[in-house]
């Protein structure tokens, strides 16, 4: 009776604010909702980025737009050791797909057989970081990095020099599929494998199949997660926990930048994992952030990784001091790191630089399982297998 | 308390109704004490039952389109104590007056706070009552009939949208207010505020003000009131109080429910309001009246969507909303059908206009233009307390829910010998 009497009346109701509504239309008034959203080009793209449309895209360098003849080139060139000194390195070498682009080991090993002091990043959605590497504020763009392994020397990593860089060329100009790839690649240009400008091209490549290697595809984004990891995000977000401080966004990284993003402060962070000196001290060469800026300030900062894949990107930490991610949990629920002996002993949690949202807090065994579920709950299965990021020499 | 009666409230009173129902709050909230009249304090509570909440425990409660903030929070289900307020006045000489009054305020959960909602001195000019009449303190906005009610004065358990959407349900700041009161049917003035109260920001770039006039008048016996206002408003930075501004967290869900972290996006810009009213009744009988009011308000905002990310974008919003209320008293019966209407007509340009429109709320659901509904029944039991019924097809979501309230009112005089309404 009620909604029979409601219903005539919201017809009639309905038919004045039709009235009405037809009045405003006649002055110009606009009589139904609507949001007009121009995006200024911010999805547009000559590439095809597969990612869902709830995630920004990344920026394109202007002197490096994406395509995909430079995806392939570049996977081409990731998975080629000919791009190394002793032609054993590549740089699939420290970053396996079925690792999400990340090694497994503590520290790696360059061509010469030089250890690196970091451990090898995942490279998942690297196009979204505002700043390369673990603690380089200055390295914005995926090109300047790619110059790091390629040519370093502080550590060696593929050992390309001055005394090797032609020899290793010739050997890329020789091979008929090289020629067609680095042709499709770079179409304007009309000899491309020659000279500066080859390797200037092949960084570009390699940057863009590195910068195409995007990944929102995990039981989390599909909202296909189990109880247990339900609860771990739960904990996750929580105030006792504090971990999406750091960890927030679709990326899960403070250090996320897109093209909605106007500008980024660089964000990076001392967790406590070292106290050497009562002081704060990190040992050395692994200082961080402090490395590059010189800053005592800047002790032990490190940027925050993504936890996109995190399970399968064992050890973690920026030296791969961790093994397993319930202790990076015990570390963070203890507000950093106690070291009882050795040269590198020290209570991380009494480190004077720490970052301030560090606080220790309690946690259970069952809750150290349910956030661990969480974290695996990120892993996204296809970006481990897909044929896309494959080695295409095999 | 004692009433500073206009011909549409001598109107309504002598049909037996609640002297409310026209303009309700201007009773209270810029009630004016008279000279030698002992201190006023007058109470009010008001507790509802309601058989749904448009959204869910840990859905944010965002109509889409539109910005809100302030203390329009979602109504919850079950029972929820709505109101409870207390109110004093005091004149001091022949000039001078002052008001305090504290009331509770929704919150998260059902948590309430209790606010300052009026700390004000007064001063009369030239007459007792006016017609000159300046005030400064924590106040009510006096320019829109939409602010000047709490829920308990209404018809309607739940606010109209112009007052949840607009004006974030209330408007309680610092200020100074100018104006010609209750003269000849006509009351007209211009406030200048702080900014503490949504949709404005304080501080430097923050602030707002507001003109308004209406007139009531009498023609035999048909009552009728009209008026127009506009404000505008500075913000920088304004947040969504009600689920962001500061320290962000997701909260805690129950087992097996997720809750999401609110998305903190701001707004720095202008706000300009223009609204208008009108209302008119008719006595049909001894103790009987037939009425009918309304309210029109056009919003728009210009300025820049931000969030803590560095993301930017352009935003231009043309929004109004309407609402139609005819109502029937007989004796202490009265039926009231509300029925409004919001549209949204917005434009996001930038890079990140599709992500911080989302988080803000602006985007409209396409296809959907959100209403609203509302059958209320009240019952003045006794001078002091009433009952209420109410229906509400609340079609200002995508999902369409229909809910029923029942619920009841007392209020009245706490101290002084006269009696409440």
């Amino acid at each position: 009776m009620i909604r029979s009497v409601f219903a005539v009346f919201r017809i009639n109701v309905t038919g004045l604010f039709a009235l009405v509504a037809a009045t405003l239309f006649l002055s110009g008034c606009q009589t139904e909702s609507q949001t007009l959203v121009d995006d200024a080009g911010a999805r547009e793209s000559a590439f095809d980025w597969r990612v869902p449309a709830s995630v920004p895209l990344p920026y394109e360098p202007d002197d490096n737009p994406m395509t995909e003849e430079k995806f392939q080139l570049g996977r081409h060139l990731f998975y080629d050791a000919r791009l190394s000194v002793n032609g054993e390195i590549s740089c699939a070498s420290c970053h396996e797909q079925a690792r999400a682009f990340s090694d497994g080991q503590q520290h790696p090993s360059g061509a010469t057989g030089e250890v690196h002091p970091r451990n090898s990043q995942s490279l998942t959605n690297a196009a979204y970081f505002n700043n390369l590497t673990w603690g380089n504020p200055a390295l914005a763009t995926i090109e300047q990095q790619v110059m790091l392994p390629l040519f370093g020397e502080s550590p060696i990593e593929h050992g390309i020099n001055e005394d090797n860089f032609e020899q290793i060329l010739m050997s890329i100009q020789a091979d008929e599929t090289y020629l067609r790839l680095y042709a499709e690649a770079f179409p304007e240009q009309d000899e491309p494998l020659l000279g500066e400008l080859a390797w200037d091209n092949s960084v570009k490549a390699i940057a863009s199949f590195v910068r195409g290697m995007t990944s929102f595809d995990s039981a989390f984004d599909r909202g296909e997660m189990s109880d247990a990891a339900k609860r771990g995000e739960a904990l996750f977000n929580s105030e006792r926990l504090e971990c999406f401080h750091c960890h927030d966004g679709y990326n899960f990284s403070d250090a996320t930048i897109d093209r909605g993003v106007t500008f980024l402060e660089p964000l990076f962070h001392n967790t406590g994992l070292y106290n050497i000196d009562g002081m704060g001290a990190y040992p050395d060469p692994n200082t961080g952030r402090h490395e590059v800026t010189g800053n005592p300030d800047h002790m032990g900062q490190f940027r925050t990784p993504s936890l996109r894949n995190v399970a399968v990107t064992a050890p973690y930490n920026h030296d791969g001091s961790v093994p397993t991610l319930e202790g990076v949990i015990r570390n963070y629920a203890a507000g950093g790191r106690v070291i009882a002996s050795g040269e590198h002993a020290g209570d991380g949690r009494m480190n004077p630089l720490k970052d301030g949202v560090l606080v220790s807090f309690q946690i259970t065994d069952a809750e150290v399982d349910d956030l661990v579920a969480f974290l695996e709950s990120l892993t996204d299965d296809a970006f481990l297998t897909d044929p896309r990021f494959s080695d295409p020499w095999r | 308390m004692k009433i500073t009666l206009t011909p549409s409230k001598r109107l309504a009173c002598a049909a037996g109704m609640s002297v409310v129902l026209i303009l309700p709050s201007q009773a209270s909230a810029h009630y004016i004490p008279a000279e030698g009249e002992p201190v006023q304090v007058h109470g009010t509570v008001m507790t509802t039952w309601r058989s749904a909440s448009p959204v869910d425990e840990y859905e944010f409660w965002q109509i889409p389109g539109t910005s809100m903030g302030g203390d329009a929070w979602p109504v919850s289900q079950g029972v929820s104590l709505d109101e409870v307020s207390v109110m004093a006045a005091k004149r001091l000489d022949q000039n001078t007056f002052v008001k305090l009054g504290v009331s509770t305020h929704d919150g998260s959960d059902g948590h309430q706070s209790v606010g300052i909602e009026h700390a004000s001195l007064g001063f009369v000019c030239c007459d007792s009552k006016g017609p000159w009449v300046v005030e400064a303190g924590r106040m009510t906005a006096a320019f829109s009939p939409e602010l000047l009610a709490h829920r308990s004065a209404s018809e309607f358990t739940e606010p109209s949208l112009i007052a949840d959407v607009f004006f974030g349900r209330h408007f309680h700041d610092q200020g100074l207010r100018v104006w010609l009161h209750e003269t000849a049917g006509w009351s007209a003035g211009a406030e200048i505020w702080q900014g503490k109260a949504f949709p404005a920001t304080d501080g430097s770039d923050g602030g707002a003000w507001d003109a308004f006039a209406r007139y009531s008048f009498s023609v035999g016996s048909v009552d009728a009131n009209i008026g127009a206002w506009h404000y505008r408003a500075q913000a920088t930075s304004r947040a969504d109080h009600r689920y962001g501004g500061g320290h962000q967290h997701t909260p805690v869900a129950a087992l097996g429910e997720v809750a999401t972290i609110f998305p903190d996006v701001r707004y720095t810009g202008d706000v300009d309001l223009t609204g208008v009213h009108a209302g008119s009744s008719v006595r049909i009988g001894a103790e009987s009246t037939l009425g009918i009011k309304g309210a029109w308000a056009q919003l728009n905002m210009e300025g820049v969507l931000h969030d803590s990310g560095s993301r930017e974008a352009d935003i231009v919003a043309d929004q109004y909303a309407v609402w139609l209320q005819p109502y029937l008293t007989l004796h202490n019966h009265t039926v009231s059908l509300r029925a409004e209407r919001l549209v949204a007509d917005n434009t996001l340009t930038g890079a990140a206009a599709a992500t911080l429109g989302e988080g803000a709320g602006l985007l409209s659901e396409d296809g959907h233009t959100p209403e609203r509904f509302s059958l209320s029944w009240l019952y003045q039991w006794r001078p002091q307390i009433e009952f209420r019924a109410e229906y509400i097809s609340d079609q200002t979501l995508p999902e369409e829910q229909d809910r029923f309230a029942v619920g009841v009112v007392w209020q009245g005089s706490l101290l002084s010998g006269h009696a409440g309404h």
